[in-house]
């Protein structure tokens, strides 16, 4: 019998890249030969089954199982390339108010002794879904983009799960790390962009990754897949692996991606510039 | 024309039933000390009681004779109230506890007669806030806990040293709100923007400041605000506030101390 260590994915702002960090991370995990489950709390807007290409097997869903309608088993998707990857989908026609407290307690102290890791894709927002998402993570993975309103909504979020968790509310203090998404060199460069060094600084939690802004990532959603298995050799697939070797304890440096211009592009720069 | 914003903390009357009994308790603290109600902001909470309108009006009268003048009533809508009688009042925020002075009537009297305080000043307050009710933020629970156990540590200081300042030793967040109008706050670590400091006293940053500082809210015109980063997006000082687009673009990003003189705020660079 294992003991997950259970991983909440969350931001505040909606649309920066939490269930696109969920997938790619759990399914680097998997890769590693961990057992590994996803949970979307997004109940009432899932779309965590859709970027892990689960839809089509749905049966039961979190509201089922909090509910006790179905167990945590029947509920379970397996995914179609990695054994050790399952899915527990959000249910679609309810709302978060259908989640109870206790209800949630008891699914994650259940998966715990299935799973290596629980990783649980938190809604966007400050509210129920939201805090119960995060109420019983052991670590959090905090997403931003490099950009003003995302980074103060983070700030917020912080504030939150060093109130509202189990673990703060036991006096302890919740592990967090900081994923970039979104983020592109040249605006950064230019100042469109905050730098990484920027958001860093004004959250003051340490980076476990930087992803890239890539169109790589809307190909994988679309077909279904998370981005570190449908190209494993892409920019955001890389980012997303080695954030994961960092999670998972090991000590390397962030690498910011840098675009690669070829030699043209290289030239064509230099002299309109 | 402009106007300008002032601060004052009230002091909040929770009358209790039976009121005969709760004005004797108001009787006894004018007898320890006469000139406590006199010249303070005064607000008669009444929320939750469904007071008649008529009990209201006699326990106005009962309190005029008591030469307290109440400034307004929380939790009785406008249009009940009958010509004459103060205003509605709403949406104040709760600070810490103004004290009653003890049965020694000594001002800031020895360490045994603490004890005393707070059971008076729980009294006349009826509803005296805890520790943690000193944080708050937009929201209370998420907010209060996690400098709840810091507080509590520093009310037992207090009582121990007589002065009261508190130190932050994490970021405040954005939406989180340290609420502190007895005297300093010291935060150790960033104050995001989004998030604010309110204090009685000085402000000390040892971070940036990108949120708002207000300090000397009760009227102290010798209060200051140091930090390391100057980014805030408003700072104020004794009721007299700055917000960023006014600041001197100079000291943006460097240490810096501001402070309240002939009615306009001062900003320097600290080195």
């Amino acid at each position: 019998m294992s003991n997950a260590t259970v991983v909440v994915v969350t931001s505040g702002k909606g649309g920066v890249g939490k269930t696109t960090t969920t997938a790619a991370i759990a399914s680097a995990l998997a890769k590693e030969g961990y057992q590994v489950c996803a949970i979307d709390f997004d109940v009432g807007l899932r779309n965590l089954d859709l970027i892990m290409g689960a839809e089509r097997r749905v049966v039961f869903d979190l509201v089922n199982v909090v509910r006790g309608e179905a167990s945590i088993k029947q509920a379970l998707v397996r995914d179609k390339k990695l054994s050790n990857l399952f899915l527990l989908p959000a249910s679609q026609t309810r709302d978060k108010d259908a989640l109870t407290e206790e209800g949630v307690a008891s699914v994650i102290s259940e998966l715990r002794t299935y799973f290596d890791w629980v990783i649980c894709d938190s809604p966007a927002g400050i509210e129920r879904g939201a805090t119960l998402a995060m109420r019983h993570a052991d670590e959090a993975i905090i997403v931003s983009n490099p950009e003003v309103s995302s980074v103060r909504d983070c700030d917020r979020i912080i504030g939150l799960l060093d109130a509202k968790t189990k673990i703060a509310e036991d006096g302890g203090r919740m592990p967090k790390h900081l994923m970039i998404t979104r983020y592109d060199s040249d605006r950064a460069k230019t100042g469109d962009m905050l730098a990484t060094e920027d958001v860093v600084d004004i959250l003051s939690v340490p980076l476990i990754g930087v992803v890239p802004e890539s169109k790589d990532v809307l190909k994988a959603s679309n077909v279904g897949l998370p981005v570190t298995l449908s190209d494993e050799t892409s920019p955001p697939a890389k980012a997303y692996m080695e954030a994961v070797r960092r999670l998972l304890g090991e000590n390397i440096p962030v690498t910011i991606p840098e675009e690669k211009k070829s030699f043209f592009g290289k030239l064509f720069k230099g002299r309109a510039a | 024309m402009k106007f300008k914003g002032k601060s004052f903390i009230a002091i909040v009357l929770s009358p209790e039933l039976p009121f005969d009994d709760w004005l004797r308790e108001v009787d006894r603290i004018i007898a320890r000390s006469p000139g406590f109600f006199i010249d303070r902001p005064i607000i008669l909470d009444v929320r939750g009681s469904n007071i008649a309108i008529e009990d209201l009006e006699q326990l106005l009268a009962d309190l005029r004779e008591r030469s307290i003048r109440v400034m307004g009533i929380d939790g009785v809508a406008g249009t009940r109230l009958k010509d004459g009688m103060p205003p509605s009042f709403g949406g104040g925020r709760l600070t810490s506890d103004v004290d009653v002075p003890g049965p020694a009537a000594q001002p800031n009297g020895g360490g045994d007669d603490t004890s005393t305080d707070a059971k008076t000043s729980k009294a006349a307050n009826g509803n005296a806030s805890s520790p943690e009710k000193s944080v708050e933020g937009n929201d209370q629970a998420a907010n209060g806990h996690s400098f709840a156990k810091s507080l509590e540590e520093l009310e037992n200081q207090q009582a121990k040293e007589g002065n009261s300042s508190i130190v932050i030793s994490e970021p405040v967040r954005s939406g989180q709100s340290i609420l502190h109008p007895d005297g300093d706050v010291t935060v150790i670590g960033s104050v995001s923007s989004g998030a604010e400091i309110i204090a009685g006293g000085s402000i000390h940053i040892y971070g940036a400041l990108r949120g708002r500082a207000l300090a000397g809210v009760a009227g102290k015109g010798n209060a200051r605000i140091f930090c390391t980063k100057l980014d805030a997006e408003l700072v104020s000082i004794n009721g007299l506030y700055k917000v960023a687009d006014d600041f001197d673009g100079t000291l943006r990003n460097s240490p810096a101390q501001i402070r309240f003189e002939n009615e306009t705020l001062v900003f320097e660079e600290l080195n």
